[in-house]
C-alpha cells in the first residue's frame, strides 16, 4: 500500500472514465482562459470611459493607435505568459530573485499606485453605471464596497465572480452595434491602417490613457500568476502562447468596436461628458433601453474588477515577501494581504465618491496606469531576453526587436506626455 | 552556566535570562543581506605601501582603538562549497576593490562582523572572481531565491541568511524567511546588518534548487530520502519547470521513481518529457512495472519508443508485455512482479528469498507454487506461509482454498466478479499454458474501478 495522501493519486485520475482524446481535449480548454480573462480586465470601466472618450471625441483617429498597442499587448502579454510557464515564478517573485529586493519593491509600489487608481476607476464605475439606473452613487458605491469586501473576505468568491462576468457579457453588444450603428467604414479602414499620429496634446494624454487601459500592469501580473497557478508549464507553451494572444486580440477587438460604435453615434462632438452619452453608442442594438443595458454591463464589468484588482496587489505583494503560495491557499487568514486588500476597498470607494466628474476621473486614473506600465513592461522585457533564465524559451532576436520597440515607444510616449503634463502645471507649454 | 540561581521572582529573572539569550544568539549571527557593501580592511598599517599601491583606497580612517586601519574593498558577496558538507563553510568573500572584484580566501580573514570585515594578510589576488565548479555564492544563488524546507516540505524563499564565525571556521547556519529581515533590507543602513532571527530553518533541513542546485550533491539524496515519497511529489509540482527538473537530476533514480508514482498524472507526463529520455529511462526502470506501464502509456509515440530503448533489458521486457495489453483487460492492470516456488522447495527458503524483496513489498502478498512446467499449482498466502513449519515442503501447503485465476484478455468487469465473488486480497493472472505471468492485487482493481469506465461508477472526483 502507498502512503496515505489527501488527494485523488495518479493512478486514479489517469482514467476518470474518458477516453484519452478527450482528455487531451480537456488540457486544451483547462489552459485556454487566463490569457482571454487577463487581457480582457482591459474593458472595464475606466477602459470603456476611455474608448468611448475616445470615440466621442476624436471619431476613427484614435484607431491606428489601438492597432499599434494591439501587436504590444500580444507581445506583453505572451512574454508573461512565457516567464510564468518556463520559470514557474510569478512576475514579483522574479524580478525580487533577477534584480533584487529594491527593484521588486519598487515595483510593487508602483502596482499598489496604479491598481489603487484603477479600483477608485472601479467604484467611479459603479457610481456611474447606478446613477444611469436612477441610483444615488453615494448609496451605491458605499454599499458596493461593503459587497465586494464581504463577497472575497467572507461569501463565495468563485460563485460572485460567475455573476459579475455574466453581468458584463452584455458588452458583447459593442461589435453588433458598431455593425448597425452605420459607422464611415472607408473612415475606419483609412484611420486603423494608415499610419498616423497628433501632436495635440489632449490627444496624446488620450492615447496615453489608452495605452495605460488596454496595457494594465496588473495584467501581465495576472496572466503570469495564473498561468503558475494553474500548473501550466514550458510543455504547455503552444496552448499558452495561443490563449495569451488571440484573448489580446478579443479584448481590442472589442475594445476598438467601442469606440467605432461611439464614433458612429455621438462621434466629434467633443469631449464625452456623461455616462450617460457613452450609452448612445448601444442604442443600433438596443434601442431606448441602451442605457440600461449599457449600465448592466458598465456594473457587471466594474463590480468583478473592483474584486480582482485589489486582490492582484495583494498576491504581488505576497510575491514580493515570498508568501505567495500561502495567500492562493488560505487569503483569510493572511492578516496583512487581508489589510491591504481592505485599505484598498476602502480608500478607493472614498475617493471614487469625491465629488466632480466621474468620466474625467476615470480617464485621469488610466493616464497614470499609462505611465506606470512602461516601469514592469522593461522589467519583462529584460526578464524574457535573459536566456540564463528562460534557456530556450528567451526572446528570439527577431522578437527582441519587436519587443524593444514597443516598449521603448510606450515608454516613451509616456515620459513625453508626463513631461508636457508637469510642465502645464508650472505653465509651461 | 549556573542553573539553579535562588530568586525571589523568578519569572522576571527568566524572562532576562530569554532576552540576554536570545540577543547572545543573535549577537553571534552575521546577516548576509547586512554584510553586503561592508568595508574590508587591513588591520594596523602593516605592509599599508603595498596595498595603497594595488587600489586608491580610503587610507589611514581613525576609529576608536583603531588607528591605521585601511579600507581595502567592500564585501559583494559570500563564496561557499556546499558538495559533501552538512553545515557549509564560508571559502571566501568576494570583495570590491577598485574596480574589480577580488576573491579573499577565508584563511586570510581575521575577524567578521556584521558590519566589517578585517584581513590578516594584505595578499590580495586582484584578478577578477570566476566562479569555479561547486562553489555557491550566497547573495547571488541563495539570497531571494527558492529553497525546498524538507523538515516543513514547503518551497520558501530565502529573506537572509546566518553565519556563524566559529574561531577560524565561518558556518553557514540558517536561512531566514521572515518578514522583519525584509523590512530590514530595505531600511537603513546602520539596521541592515543586526540580525533579525525570526522564522528561521536550519541549513540541514534545506535542500537548494535551480542550476546550483542541480550539482549533484550526495547530501540532496540522504536529507531528500527524509521525505515521504507523496511530499517529494507535492514539491516537484509545487515548482517551476527548471527547478523541477534541477530537482529531479539531483535525485537517485529510485527515489524519482519513488516520487513521480506519487504524482498527478498530467504533472508526471510532462516531467517525463522534459528531462532527457536516458534519465527518464533510468527512473522508469525503477518503478514498479505495472506503474512503469501507466506512465508510459501516457506518453507520446515517439517520447515512449525512445525511453523503452533506453530500459535496462530486464525492465524493458515486462514494461513491453504489459503494454501489449488494452489498458482495460486483466493485464493492462496487472503487476508482473511475482514470487514463485518450485515444487521440492522448503518454506524457509521460500521466506529467504522474500528477504531479497522488499523493495516490492507492497505488491506482493502471496507466493506462487508451480509445477516443473512452470504451470500454476497453488496461491499460498504470506500467512500460511508465516505458520507454517519451516523445514516443510512447500507442496504440502497445496490445497484449497484454490487460487483465482484469470486470462490476461478478460476484461474488467470479470476480474471485478472474480475478486468480488471470491474475497480475496489478489488474483493471479495466468497465460494459455496456465503458467503465472501476473498478479492483481486489490488495490488494482480498486484504482480500475475508481475511474475507468464511466458505467461502473458514478461521477467521482471530477474537477
Amino acid at each position: 500500500m502507498k502512503p496515505a495522501r489527501n488527494r485523488i493519486p495518479a493512478g486514479i485520475r489517469s482514467r476518470l472514465g474518458r477516453s484519452r482524446r478527450l482528455r487531451r481535449l480537456a488540457g486544451v480548454f483547462a489552459i485556454l482562459g487566463p490569457g482571454l480573462i487577463a487581457a480582457n480586465a482591459g474593458n472595464d470601466a475606466g477602459g470603456i470611459a476611455t474608448y468611448a472618450s475616445a470615440g466621442a471625441q476624436y471619431a476613427y483617429k484614435t484607431l491606428f493607435v489601438m492597432l499599434l498597442v494591439t501587436i504590444a499587448l500580444v507581445v506583453v502579454q505572451e512574454m508573461s505568459a512565457r516567464l510564468g510557464a518556463t520559470t514557474g515564478n510569478g512576475l514579483v517573485s522574479l524580478i525580487r530573485e533577477q534584480f533584487s529586493l529594491r527593484v521588486a519593491t519598487f515595483s510593487v509600489l508602483c502596482l499598489l499606485v496604479a491598481n489603487l487608481g484603477l479600483v477608485v476607476s472601479e467604484f467611479a464605475g459603479v457610481g456611474a453605471a447606478m446613477e444611469l439606473l436612477g441610483v444615488s452613487r453615494y448609496i451605491s458605491v458605499p454599499l458596493a464596497a461593503v459587497g465586494v469586501w464581504a463577497v472575497v473576505v467572507l461569501g463565495s468568491y468563485r460563485y460572485a465572480e460567475r455573476v459579475f462576468m455574466l453581468l458584463s457579457l452584455v458588452f458583447l453588444a459593442y461589435p453588433i452595434s458598431a455593425l448597425l450603428g452605420h459607422p464611415k467604414w472607408s473612415s475606419v479602414g483609412s484611420q486603423t491602417f494608415l499610419p498616423h499620429l497628433s501632436g495635440n496634446k489632449e490627444f496624446l494624454f488620450l492615447t496615453v490613457a489608452l495605452i495605460g487601459t488596454t496595457i494594465t500592469p496588473y495584467m501581465q501580473l495576472y496572466q503570469a500568476a495564473a498561468v503558475v497557478e494553474r500548473g501550466s508549464t514550458a510543455d504547455d507553451l503552444r496552448a499558452i502562447r495561443i490563449d495569451s494572444i488571440t484573448g489580446s486580440i478579443f479584448a481590442n477587438v472589442i475594445s476598438m468596436s467601442i469606440i467605432i460604435a461611439t464614433a458612429a453615434a455621438i462621434g466629434g462632438r467633443g469631449p464625452l461628458a456623461s455616462a450617460a452619452a457613452a450609452a448612445h453608442a448601444l442604442e443600433p442594438v438596443a434601442g431606448k433601453s441602451a442605457e440600461t443595458i449599457f449600465a448592466i454591463g458598465l456594473l457587471g464589468a466594474s463590480l468583478l474588477a473592483a474584486a480582482v484588482v485589489p486582490l492582484a496587489t495583494s498576491y504581488a505583494l505576497a510575491e514580493a515577501v515570498g508568501a505567495e503560495r500561502s495567500v492562493s491557499r488560505t487569503f483569510r487568514d493572511a492578516k496583512l494581504f487581508l489589510g491591504l486588500f481592505t485599505v484598498q476597498i476602502v480608500v478607493g470607494a472614498a475617493i471614487a465618491l469625491a465629488p466632480g466628474n466621474l468620466i474625467k476621473l476615470l480617464l485621469n486614473t488610466q493616464f497614470l496606469n499609462g505611465l506606470i506600465s512602461p516601469i514592469l513592461l522593461t522589467f519583462i522585457l529584460i526578464l524574457a531576453n535573459r536566456t540564463r533564465l528562460m534557456g530556450a524559451n528567451a526572446n528570439k532576436p527577431a522578437f527582441r526587436v519587436v519587443a524593444t520597440v514597443c516598449t521603448v515607444g510606450v515608454g516613451a510616449l509616456a515620459a513625453f506626455v508626463a513631461v508636457q503634463t508637469v510642465l502645464g502645471w508650472f505653465g509651461v507649454h | 552556566m549556573a542553573r539553579n540561581v535562588g530568586t525571589s521572582i523568578p519569572s522576571v529573572r527568566r524572562l532576562r535570562r530569554r532576552l540576554i539569550d536570545q540577543r547572545a544568539i543573535r549577537d553571534q549571527l552575521v546577516s548576509v543581506a547586512g554584510l553586503i557593501g561592508r568595508p574590508v580592511t587591513l588591520a594596523g598599517g602593516i605592509e599599508a605601501g603595498r596595498v595603497g599601491s594595488v587600489q586608491a583606497g580610503r587610507v589611514g580612517s581613525v576609529q576608536a582603538g583603531r588607528v591605521g586601519n585601511i579600507e581595502v574593498g567592500r564585501v559583494v558577496d559570500v563564496v561557499t562549497r556546499m558538495a559533501g558538507l552538512r553545515v557549509p563553510e564560508v571559502t571566501g568573500l568576494v570583495v570590491r576593490v577598485g574596480r574589480r572584484r577580488a576573491f579573499v580566501p577565508v584563511s586570510h580573514v581575521s575577524e567578521l562582523t556584521g558590519r566589517s570585515v578585517t584581513l590578516s594578510s594584505a595578499q590580495l589576488d586582484i584578478r577578477d572572481f570566476e566562479r569555479r565548479d561547486g562553489e555557491v555564492l550566497l547573495m547571488g544563488d541563495v539570497i531571494d531565491h527558492q529553497l525546498v524546507d524538507i523538515n516543513g516540505v514547503q518551497i520558501v524563499r530565502a529573506s537572509d541568511l546566518y553565519l556563524a564565525p566559529i574561531g577560524q571556521r565561518i558556518r553557514l547556519v540558517g536561512v531566514e524567511t521572515g518578514l522583519r529581515s525584509l523590512l530590514r533590507r530595505l531600511g537603513p543602513r546602520r539596521f541592515q546588518s543586526r540580525a533579525t532571527p525570526e522564522r528561521v530553518i536550519d541549513w540541514t533541513d534545506i535542500q537548494m534548487i535551480g542550476e546550483v542546485g542541480a550539482v549533484r550533491l550526495d547530501r540532496a539524496n540522504r536529507e531528500l530520502r527524509r521525505l515521504r515519497p507523496a511530499d517529494l511529489a507535492d514539491l516537484l509540482e509545487q515548482l517551476g519547470q527548471q527547478q523541477r527538473m534541477g530537482l529531479v537530476d539531483s535525485l537517485d533514480p529510485d527515489l524519482a521513481a519513488d516520487a513521480l508514482e506519487e504524482m498527478e498524472t498530467d504533472q508526471r507526463d510532462r516531467l517525463l518529457r522534459e528531462i532527457a529520455p536516458e534519465r527518464a529511462a533510468a527512473i522508469i526502470a525503477e518503478m514498479e512495472p505495472d506503474e512503469a506501464t501507466e506512465a508510459l502509456r501516457e506518453l507520446d509515440d515517439d517520447a515512449r519508443a525512445e525511453i523503452i530503448s533506453t530500459l535496462p533489458e530486464a525492465s524493458r521486457a515486462a514494461v513491453v508485455q504489459l503494454l501489449g495489453y488494452d489498458e482495460e483487460t486483466a493485464g493492462g492492470i496487472m503487476t508482473t512482479v511475482l514470487v514463485t516456488a518450485r515444487r521440492g522447495s522448503t518454506v524457509e527458503e521460500v521466506i529467504n528469498g522474500l528477504r531479497d524483496l522488499t523493495a516490492h513489498r507492497e505488491d506482493i502478498d502471496a507466493v506462487l507454487v508451480v509445477d516443473e512446467d512452470g504451470q500454476l499449482l497453488d496461491d499460498i498466502s504470506l500467512f500460511e506461509l508465516a505458520v507454517a513449519d519451516s523445514s516443510a515442503d512447500v507442496s504440502t501447503l497445496v490445497g484449497p482454498p484454490w487460487p483465482i485465476a484469470v486470462s490476461p484478455d478478460a476484461p474488467l468487469t470479470e476480474v471485478v466478479d472474480a475478486v468480488l465473488s471470491n474475497r480475496r486480497s489478489s488474483i493471479v493472472v495466468v497465460d494459455d499454458d496456465g503458467r503465472p505471468i501476473g498478479r492483481i492485487l486489490l488495490d488494482d482493481v480498486l484504482d480500475a474501478l475508481t475511474l475507468a469506465p464511466a458505467h461502473f461508477r458514478p461521477n467521482v472526483g471530477d474537477r
